[in-house]
C-alpha cells in the first residue's frame, strides 16, 4: 500500500456486502435454478439437467431471440443516425443557451418515467391520437396488430435516443475543430471533411454509442409489455411469461442466464474488440 | 464550385431540419399527454380536447392505489438512496485513494449492476430472497433498488474525489486527526456536490424503476410505476395522463437540482476543446 492509502478495507465492506447479497448470490442462485429440471406444481427440484437450455434452441423459442436482436439492431442504427445531427449541434454551437437547452432536454428525458413516456406515445400514435394517421404510412391501421411492432420501435427509439445523443455529444466535443478548419482551408469540400476526417476520428464513439443503445434495447422489458399488445414479445417478456403464467422457474432462469451472457458479451466483449480494431481513443 | 457550395448548404440545412424533427419526436408526445390530462371529457377522445378540467388530477389523488404506490415509491427511493450514497461514497473514498493491482477490476465490479438487465436482477432476487426466507416485499424491493442505484452514487462520488489532493488528508493526520476524522471532515465536504448529484440521480432512478419492482412487488406493496402499468394494461383512462404529467414535476426538480449542483454542462463534461 502507498502512503495515502486507507488503512482498512472497511470502507468497501458495505458496498461489497450489498453487491454480494443483492447481486452475486441471486445470480448464482439463478444459474443453479436454470440447471434443475422443471417439475409441474413446484415440487422441490431434484437432479441436474441442461434441457432448459436445449429447449431454447428450438425454432419456436429461437425466434424470440432473433426478433429481439432484430429490433435492437434497427432501433440502435436509427438512434445513431437521428441522434448525430442534434449531438453535433450541441457539441459545436457557439450559443451556450442552445447547448444548455439540448442538454436539458436530453437529460430531462433520461430522468422522466419510462411508463409515462410510453403512455404519451400510446395516446399520440394510438387509435384516438392526433398522429394515428402515422400507421397509414406503413399501410396499416392504428388498431392493427402489425402496428404494434411499429409502436414498439417508436417506444424503444424514444427510450434510447437521449442516451445515444448524450454519448455522441461526449464524442463530438472531443474532436479537435482545428482538423476540420485545416482540411477546409486546404480546399476540401464539407462531405470530404465529414467522411475522411470526422468519421474515422469519431468511429470509436459511434461504436460505443451503438453498443450501449443495442444493449439497452435487447434487455428492455417495459416497452414490448406496454406497446407490443402481446404481438411483439422480447426475450425478457418470454422470461416473464414463463415465470408468471406457467410458473416454469427453471426455464425462466435459463433465459435470464442467456440474456446476461449476451448483454455482457456485447458490453464488454465487443467494446474490447472495437478498441483493438480501432486505434486511438478508448471506446468506453 | 458553386454547385458544391450549394450542396454543402443543403447538407447543413437538412441536418438542422433533422435535429428539429428529432426534438419534436421526443417532445410532442409528452406535450400531448400533458394537454390530455386537462381534458374534461369522460373518454379518451380526439385531440385537442373540447373542454378543460382538473378532474383527472382529482381522480389521481382520490385513488388509494395510486396514493399507496406513491408512498411506497417515495419510501423506497429515500431509503435506497441513503444506503447507496453511504455505501457508495465509502467505496469511492477507498477506490480514489488506493493503488493496488486489482483496483480497476474492483471498480468494474462496482459498476456492473448498470449492465445487467433489470429483469434478470429482479427475477434472481425474487428466487434468492424466497430461498433464504425473506418474504417481506418491501425488504426485497429495497435490496434490489439499492443495488441498481449503487453504480451511480459510486461513479458520481469518484468523479468528485479525483480532484482532491491527498496532501490535505496527510496534513490533517499529521496535525493529530484520525484518518476517519480527516475523511469525514475534509474530503467528504469537498466532494459534496458530486455526492449530492449522485444522490439526485439515485433517487430518480429508484423512483422511476419498473422491471425490478414488477418482480419484487406483491399485491400489498406496489410502487407507483407498477400500479401505473397495471392500470395501463386494464384501460387507457386519462387518470394515467394526470399521473404521467405529474412525473414531469419530478423531472423538472431533478434538472434544477443537477443544474445547481454540477451544472447541466458538466453532467457530461465540457470536452477538451471548448473554452
Amino acid at each position: 500500500m502507498t502512503a495515502g492509502a486507507p488503512r482498512s478495507w472497511g470502507l468497501v465492506a458495505p458496498a461489497l456486502l450489498l453487491l454480494v447479497v443483492g447481486l452475486v448470490c441471486p445470480l448464482v442462485y439463478l444459474a443453479r435454478e436454470s440447471l434443475h429440471p422443471f417439475v409441474d406444481g413446484r415440487a422441490l427440484p431434484t437432479g441436474w439437467t441442461v434441457t432448459n437450455y436445449a429447449e431454447l434452441l428450438r425454432p419456436a423459442y429461437a425466434f424470440y431471440f432473433f426478433d429481439t436482436l432484430r429490433f435492437g439492431l434497427v432501433v440502435s442504427a436509427l438512434a445513431l443516425a437521428l441522434g448525430t445531427p442534434l449531438a453535433w449541434i450541441a457539441a459545436r454551437t457557439a450559443r451556450s443557451a442552445l447547448r444548455r437547452a439540448i442538454l436539458g432536454l436530453l437529460i430531462g428525458l433520461l430522468f422522466t418515467n419510462l411508463v409515462a413516456r410510453l403512455y404519451a406515445i400510446l395516446v399520440t400514435y394510438g387509435t384516438t391520437g392526433p398522429f394515428s394517421g402515422f400507421a397509414r404510412l406503413f399501410g396499416l391501421s392504428a388498431a392493427s396488430p402489425g402496428f404494434a411492432a411499429i409502436l414498439v420501435g417508436i417506444g424503444l427509439l424514444h427510450f434510447v435516443l437521449p442516451v445515444a445523443a448524450l454519448t455522441l455529444i461526449g464524442t463530438f466535443q472531443n474532436l479537435n475543430p482545428r482538423l476540420e478548419e485545416a482540411a477546409s482551408s486546404l480546399g476540401a469540400p464539407r462531405w470530404r471533411v465529414a467522411l475522411g476526417i470526422l468519421l474515422p476520428l469519431a468511429a470509436p464513439g459511434l461504436i460505443s454509442a451503438f453498443l450501449i443503445t443495442f444493449a439497452m434495447c435487447i434487455s428492455n422489458f417495459v416497452v414490448p409489455l406496454l406497446l407490443g399488445r402481446g404481438v411483439v414479445l422480447f426475450t425478457t417478456n418470454l422470461m416473464y411469461v414463463r415465470i408468471t403464467e406457467i410458473a416454469n422457474y427453471p426455464s425462466g432462469a435459463a433465459i435470464g442466464i442467456i440474456m446476461l451472457v449476451l448483454v455482457f458479451a456485447i458490453v464488454y466483449g465487443l467494446s474490447a474488440l472495437a478498441r483493438r480494431l480501432l486505434p486511438g481513443e478508448a471506446t468506453s | 464550385m458553386r454547385l458544391a457550395l450549394l450542396a454543402d448548404d443543403a447538407a447543413v440545412w437538412s441536418s438542422r431540419l433533422l435535429a428539429v424533427a428529432v426534438v419534436l419526436f421526443l417532445v410532442v408526445p409528452i406535450a400531448i399527454c400533458v394537454v390530455l390530462s386537462f381534458d374534461a371529457r369522460d373518454y379518451l377522445g380526439g385531440f385537442p380536447p373540447t373542454a378543460w378540467s382538473l378532474r383527472w388530477y382529482r381522480a389521481f389523488f382520490d385513488n388509494p392505489s395510486y396514493l399507496d404506490g406513491l408512498v411506497v415509491s417515495l419510501k423506497l427511493a429515500v431509503l435506497a438512496t441513503l444506503i447507496a450514497v453511504i455505501a457508495g461514497t465509502a467505496a469511492a473514498l477507498f477506490l480514489a485513494r488506493s493503488r493496488f493491482p486489482g483496483r480497476a477490476a474492483l471498480e468494474t465490479v462496482f459498476l456492473m449492476p448498470k449492465f445487467i438487465p433489470t429483469v434478470v436482477i429482479g427475477f434472481s432476487l425474487l428466487g434468492f430472497t424466497a430461498a433464504v426466507g425473506i418474504r417481506d416485499a418491501f425488504t426485497r424491493l429495497l435490496i434490489g433498488h439499492a443495488v441498481i442505484v449503487l453504480p451511480f452514487t459510486i461513479r458520481a462520488a469518484l468523479a468528485s474525489l479525483v480532484g482532491i489532493r491527498p496532501s490535505l488528508v496527510e496534513a490533517a493526520v499529521s496535525l493529530g486527526a484520525s484518518e476517519r476524522r480527516a475523511l469525514l471532515d475534509i474530503v467528504v465536504p469537498l466532494a459534496r456536490t458530486g455526492i449530492a448529484a449522485g444522490a439526485v440521480m439515485a433517487f430518480v432512478l429508484s423512483f422511476d424503476e419498473v422491471a425490478v419492482s414488477l418482480f419484487l412487488s406483491d399485491p400489498f406493496t406496489q410502487t407507483l410505476p407498477v400500479v401505473l402499468i397495471a392500470e395501463m394494461r386494464a384501460n387507457l383512462n386519462l387518470t394515467i395522463a394526470a399521473v404521467s404529467a405529474s412525473f414531469l414535476v419530478l423531472t423538472g426538480t431533478v434538472l434544477l437540482l443537477l443544474d445547481r449542483t454540477l451544472g447541466l454542462d458538466r453532467v457530461i463534461g465540457q470536452g477538451i476543446y471548448r473554452t
